[in-house]
């Protein structure tokens, strides 16, 4: 005879209505982390926390591309040869490509708004990487240096930004 | 890739010829409450099968479908895996296969290309392209972090969490590069949400004027909440065929042409390169074009949706798109991206974009309006809809529906609205015979451009 006391019990959280009209909906709650590895791109964030911000390049002399790369890639996507790094002279000076100032941003922004989002140029780089500038109000070919968050980093790529330079 | 060998420019060409013949859509709206998703589809599924005067009965036409392709942005907004067998299973195709598509922004048009190909390569002679997004199970912000999450995760999502953000810093470049007023932008929104007014389908459809685009509350400088395009939930499709089956099942059954293209996720990673010219474009026409530091596509223009049409307009035969060209609906997500790509698609050569609003032609009445639909910033953006939509809207314009899907005061009411008493028929001529749309993701990372003519 199957026991009645052994039977399977609800065990979570009962779910709210949010509203019964025009029909009914429920609230589903959701709350999770990601395990999510940087790779081969790790000693890039490690770097910033030394103070340093660190490039790839391609090593193959045949290959057309020459140039620096951040944000940096493992692999050169012209000729696949697996990228080295170097680290980039401090002070860096870039100049301001592009700008935006943000004033609405979405759940979880982890910088105080309104802030200044910026893309900066730098000599020798194939690329524009985005970040942001501490203060100040940038304009297109604004002179900047980079600056590191060594003390309580982020750990991520907010860890570096950008100051004018006078 | 920025030197292209000769394979990467090959003209992509159909093993035979590909046609819509009907489309269906919902209304859109930012809280859907009233449907479930799977229930929202099968609605705009039955106004495709049922309304759109196709010569055999609803369920004859859908016994003619042995393929379904689906539109679906991000899994994060249903959250619901397998999204596409609980719809495929809900509208009642089972057995046949169905696959989802997924390419951000740009998965409309690229559900359309999958199921063309379906087509195009025999698998099926009558294929289903649909799509949805149903983004309202969060809240706006949480919303625009997922959207986010179609930046780079590691080196720009932290940067802003909105994808405004993205767009900003294009917008800054762009008035800068090619001296353009806030003005021109605020026109295109005005435009769209105006044009939006005649549609029962539309999310924000206003009356609004520039100065009140202007003086909107800021999202990221200089982009206004008005310039954006917002949350959306509802569903699109589009039914097509080869030549015999189309002319079975239509009298004006129109012929597709579509091809896409992609850049890099991250803008910063865009390599300066030369420009892929256009049918109507002479080489060493944009040796002046960039000023000191600028370079090509830079922050300004989209390779992807260059290359797309590129290859669409060589596939459908366009020489000059703004003469050739009846109607075209764009991917204004924002403003700014709308502006961007009429130099892209070759409605104006680059650095001269501002014109196209400037002089008229994008307005209906002109030589080639614009996202007559409402667009994204006026109608719609359930993201892996929308690219579905604006293709149902060219080929109703084309086969003269136009009325016949807007002004009918039934279709307002089903919708819960009221037909405007001083609703605007925004039909293109008779005439007309060729529509454009585009479907674009990211800051550019997946465009795909189509063409449909009128047979
Ligand atoms: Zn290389």
């Amino acid at each position: 005879m199957a026991k009645k006391t052994q039977q399977t019990k609800f065990i979570g959280q009962v779910t709210k209505i949010r509203q019964t009209e025009p029909q009914t909906v429920i609230e589903w709650p959701r709350a999770l982390t990601h395990v999510h590895t940087y790779g081969m791109l790790s000693p890039f964030f490690q770097g910033l926390k030394e103070g340093k911000l660190k490039a790839t390049f391609c090593p193959n002399k045949k290959c057309p591309e020459d140039r620096l790369w951040i944000p940096p890639r493992a692999h050169c996507p012209d000729c696949h040869t697996e990228m080295k790094w170097k680290t980039l002279r401090n002070p860096v000076i870039g100049k301001v490509y592009a700008f935006t100032e943000v004033v609405y941003a979405g759940t979880g922004i982890e910088l105080s708004t309104p802030y200044w989002q910026i893309d900066v140029q730098l000599p020798g780089l194939a690329t524009v990487p985005k970040s942001y500038l501490l203060y100040g109000k940038p304009y297109i070919g604004m002179k900047v240096m980079a600056e590191f968050r060594t003390e309580k980093p982020s750990n991520t790529v907010l860890d570096y930004y950008w100051v004018p330079v006078e | 890739m920025i030197t292209f060998k000769k394979g990467n420019l090959r003209v992509p060409k159909w093993n035979r010829r590909v046609f819509m013949v009907a489309g269906g859509t919902t209304a859109y709206r930012k809280f859907f409450p009233e449907y479930k998703l799977e229930e929202l589809v099968m609605m705009a599924f039955k106004q495709m099968l049922e309304d759109n005067n196709l010569k055999m009965d609803p369920l004859e036409v859908k016994g003619l479908i042995n393929y379904a392709a689906y539109g679906e942005f991000a899994d994060h907004f249903q959250d619901q895996l397998l999204c596409e067998a609980k719809i495929h299973d809900y509208l009642g195709l089972d057995p046949l296969f169905n696959v989802g598509i997924k390419t951000g922004g740009a998965t409309g048009g690229t559900t359309i290309l999958n199921a063309a190909m379906a087509v195009a390569s025999g698998y099926a002679d009558v294929a289903l392209a649909a799509g949805w997004e149903r983004m309202d199970e969060v809240d706006t912000r949480t919303g625009n972090f997922y959207i986010s999450t179609a930046a780079c995760k590691d080196f720009e999502t932290r940067l802003g969490r909105v994808y405004s953000s993205y767009y900003a810093p294009m917008a800054n470049r762009f008035a800068w590069a090619f001296n353009v007023s806030e003005t021109t932008r605020a026109k295109i929104a005005v435009k769209n949400r105006l044009y939006a007014c005649s549609s029962p389908y539309a999310q924000q459809p206003g009356k609004h004027t520039v100065e009140e685009v202007l003086a909107s509350p800021m999202s990221a400088y200089p982009l206004r909440f008005l310039e954006c395009c917002a949350m959306s939930v509802g569903s699109a499709c589009a039914l097509l065929c080869d030549e015999k089956t189309a002319y079975q099942l239509s009298d004006n059954p129109c012929e597709v042409f579509i091809c896409g293209g992609t850049h890099t996720l991250r803008v910063a990673d865009r390599r300066p390169m030369d420009i892929p010219l256009l049918p109507n474009e002479i080489p060493g026409m944009y040796k002046e074009l960039v000023k000191e530091g600028s370079r090509w596509p830079g922050f300004e223009s989209f390779l992807a949706a260059r290359f797309a049409a590129y290859l669409t307009y060589r596939m459908a035969g366009i020489h000059d798109p703004l003469e050739e060209l009846d109607l075209v609906e764009l991917h204004d997500a924002f403003t700014i991206s709308d502006l961007q790509t009429y130099g892209d698609i070759g409605l104006r050569p680059y650095g001269q974009e501002q014109d196209y609003i400037e002089s008229g032609d994008a307005y209906y009445g002109g030589k080639c309006p614009s996202n007559l639909s409402g667009g994204l910033l006026g109608t719609m953006h359930a993201v892996g809809a929308t690219g579905i939509f604006q293709a149902v809207e060219c080929l109703w314009q084309l086969q003269q529906k136009y009325d016949q899907f807007h002004g009918d005061s039934k279709i307002w009411k089903k919708w819960g609205k009221t037909k405007p008493r001083d609703w605007k028929s925004l039909q293109i001529p008779k005439k007309s015979k060729q529509a454009l749309w585009v479907s674009h993701a990211g800051v550019g990372s997946h465009v795909t451009v189509c063409i449909i003519k009128k047979s």
